[in-house]
């Protein structure tokens, strides 16, 4: 469903030139769960932002579905972000004068949708959150705070979630929930891409891609949950 | 849930900087509504004195004098026609007043409409000082000149009272009692009128009749003031008619007078505009100042709209709604800032206007409002759209 070619991305100009991604080609078939490792500064986020068009690419190609999505115009991709794909980041980037309900169906009033918040209210329940829809973003735990922001990227059913170190600023404990989470949610046929540092949240993936200055030096397919790397 | 309930929460968050984007707002509305306020009562307060003018018209005598010269020798200034008007002319100056007036604002009764007081002027000495002592019909000179009032003693009651205008019993040294010699007859003084910063403060005025008897005018009077009692009386066209139709007169239409002055009112209130529109500009430039602000503050949530699917025009109605806010606020402040503004400045514009706040102008500056915020909100708004999602969150 995804098809990543040759994708190379260079931040900057002239002696201040990085390149982030170089040359970088990968591919996730449908209902595949792929990690990506790497040391910090490697261009794992930069290998997201270039998949959910949050930046362009220097040279390559996306391709979606079979649809060619890198070279869509700002408008155009905003149908993208309405149903194929969805973020969720480390720092989860909700509204903070909405609640956890409001920042929920935030997705389906820009597609105005606006009756659908029965959707939301399944979504929090899902992520375990039934007793705290009406708290905003500043009353929740970390935790909690990365779980409306999973439901929030559930509910345009996106056939691909994007997560850049979603258990980057959680205890283990909490992390391994969010983890079990996502878990689920592959299990339910949602293709995910996950960025991570933690090799022991890596291995619950299917696939592991390790990027190094840009390039990808290893793939790991993990035969089964619960293998070792 | 909808964008503007978004857009409301977002604003119940930061009220102070939207109540500061409304100042902007306010500014410009309270000069407009201010303005329009003390202009209001300005042109109020002429048509006031139209009232207050009393006569609406003056019939004269028609004079021409013609210089007559035989070459370069003058042989002085001939006069053609009388110098009064026979009082026998009054019925007939009535009924084409009030004709008039009944055909324009078609009214069918005969009950007289307007005031008609004639009165004859003669120049007189009193206690050796000469002035003019005019004869009136005291009760329908006194339905004209409402302001008059008297300062001591009592009006006109009886044929040998005078009443003596307030810088004559100054110069002259009357009190009510005094007698004023006239001609063959003895006045007695009744009062004393207020100043009244007119020409009457130098007048003695006795009754029509009696002047009439002491000076052999029988019959006779130097003027007739006519007051038609309603502000959308046709005077031009009174004034023409009694032209065309009594031989010997003049009638003048006294709005002529208050023209000139309202055209000064006019011009004081199109400054005092264009110094509010220059006001109006400057509260776009503060609204624009804080919206920018307000895009700065709000990048990250910008973003986060963008990454879960906000289109580049639903993030300008975000702004555009916020727009609204700001101007509704700023309408209903800036009306009763503009009406306070009005009651404390009105009296140093225009001396004795009196202001009034006027309910029509809620929704003139509610409009004004809004209109400033949306055009000041323009261009933050497409700010707001060039802000790229991984921007907004490298920003942090
Ligand atoms: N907007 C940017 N401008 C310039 N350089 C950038 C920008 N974003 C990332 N980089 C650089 O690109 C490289 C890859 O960054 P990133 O993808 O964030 O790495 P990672 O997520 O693996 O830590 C780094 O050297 C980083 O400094
Ligand atoms: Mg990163």
């Amino acid at each position: 469903m995804l098809e990543i070619k040759n994708a190379s991305k260079i931040y900057g100009e002239g002696s201040a030139q990085v390149v982030a991604l170089n040359n970088v080609s990968l591919e996730a078939g449908k209902g595949g769960f792929i990690s990506i490792m790497g040391p910090s500064g490697s261009g794992k986020s930069t290998l997201l932002s270039i998949i959910g068009g949050l930046e362009r690419l220097s040279s390559g190609e996306v391709f979606l579905d079979g649809m060619r999505i890198d070279n869509l115009s700002e408008d155009a991709f905003v149908n993208i972000r309405r149903g194929k794909i969805s973020y969720v980041f480390q720092q989860y980037y909700l509204l903070p004068s909405l609640t956890a309900l409001e920042n929920v169906t935030l997705p389906l009033t820009f597609e105005r949708h606006s009756g659908h918040s029965e959707r939301a209210l399944e979504l929090l329940k899902r992520v375990g959150l039934e007793r705290r829809i009406h708290h905003k973003p500043g009353e929740l735990s970390g935790g909690e705070q990365q779980r409306v922001a999973i439901a929030r990227a559930l509910v345009t059913a996106p056939s691909l979630i994007l997560a850049d170190e979603p258990t980057g600023n959680m205890d283990k404990k909490t992390g391994d929930e969010i983890m079990s989470l996502f878990n689920d949610l592959n299990q339910e046929g949602h293709t995910i891409i996950m960025v991570t540092h933690n090799p022991e949240i890596a291995r619950h993936t299917r696939e592991i891609v390790v990027l190094q200055d840009g390039q990808i030096v290893e793939r790991i397919r993990c035969e089964g949950r619960g293998n070792q790397l | 849930m909808k964008l503007y309930q978004i857009v409301l929460k977002d604003i119940m968050r930061r009220k102070r900087r939207v109540l500061y984007a409304a100042l902007g707002v306010v500014i410009g509305t309270m000069t407009v509504v201010g303005v329009l306020t003390i202009a209001f009562a300005g042109e109020n307060r002429i048509y006031g004195q139209l009232e207050k003018y009393g006569a609406n018209l003056t019939i004269i005598p028609a004079i021409s004098r013609i210089d007559t010269k035989v070459g370069n020798l003058s042989l002085g200034t001939l006069s053609i026609g009388e110098n009064y008007i026979s009082e026998s002319y009054l019925p007939k100056i009535r009924e084409i007043a009030d004709g008039e007036i009944r055909t324009a604002l078609n009214i069918k009764d005969n009950e007289p409409i307007s005031i008609i007081a004639p009165k004859l002027y003669v120049n007189a000495e009193v206690r050796g000082i000469s002035l003019v002592v005019t004869g009136i019909q005291s009760q329908d000179e006194l339905s004209i000149k409402t302001w008059w009032q008297v300062r001591e003693g009592e009006f006109l009651k009886t044929d040998n009272q005078a009443v003596v205008g307030a810088l004559t019993a100054e110069l002259l040294k009357l009190k009510v009692g005094d007698g004023i010699p006239l001609n063959k007859s003895v006045l007695v003084v009744s009062g004393i009128l207020e100043e009244t910063g007119s020409s009457e403060d130098y007048q003695v005025m006795v009754p029509l009749a009696t002047l009439q008897k002491a000076y052999n005018k029988e019959g006779l009077i130097s003027s007739v003031e006519i007051r038609a009692l309603c502000n959308a009386c046709p005077v031009e066209l009174i004034a023409l008619a009694l032209n065309q139709n009594i031989p010997g007169i003049k009638a003048l239409a006294v709005k002529q007078i208050a023209n000139t002055e309202m055209d000064l009112v006019q011009k004081v209130n199109r400054l005092m505009l264009s110094l509010a529109g220059i006001t109006l500009v400057i509260g776009v430039f503060g609204v624009v100042n804080t919206m920018m602000t307000s895009v700065h503050e709000r990048t990250r949530d910008i973003g986060i709209m963008r990454a879960v699917g906000a289109s580049r025009w639903q993030i300008i109605q975000v702004f555009m709604y916020e727009a609204l806010v700001i101007g509704v606020i700023g309408g209903v402040l800036g009306y009763l800032a503009g009406t306070l503004l009005a009651y404390g400045i009105g009296p140093l514009i225009f001396e004795s206007a009196s202001i009034s706040y006027i309910p029509q102008f809620i929704p003139l500056s509610l409009g004004i409002a809004v209109a400033v915020a949306a055009v000041a909100t323009v261009y933050p708004a497409l700010r707001a759209t060039r802000i790229r999602i991984a921007e907004a969150f490298r920003s942090l």
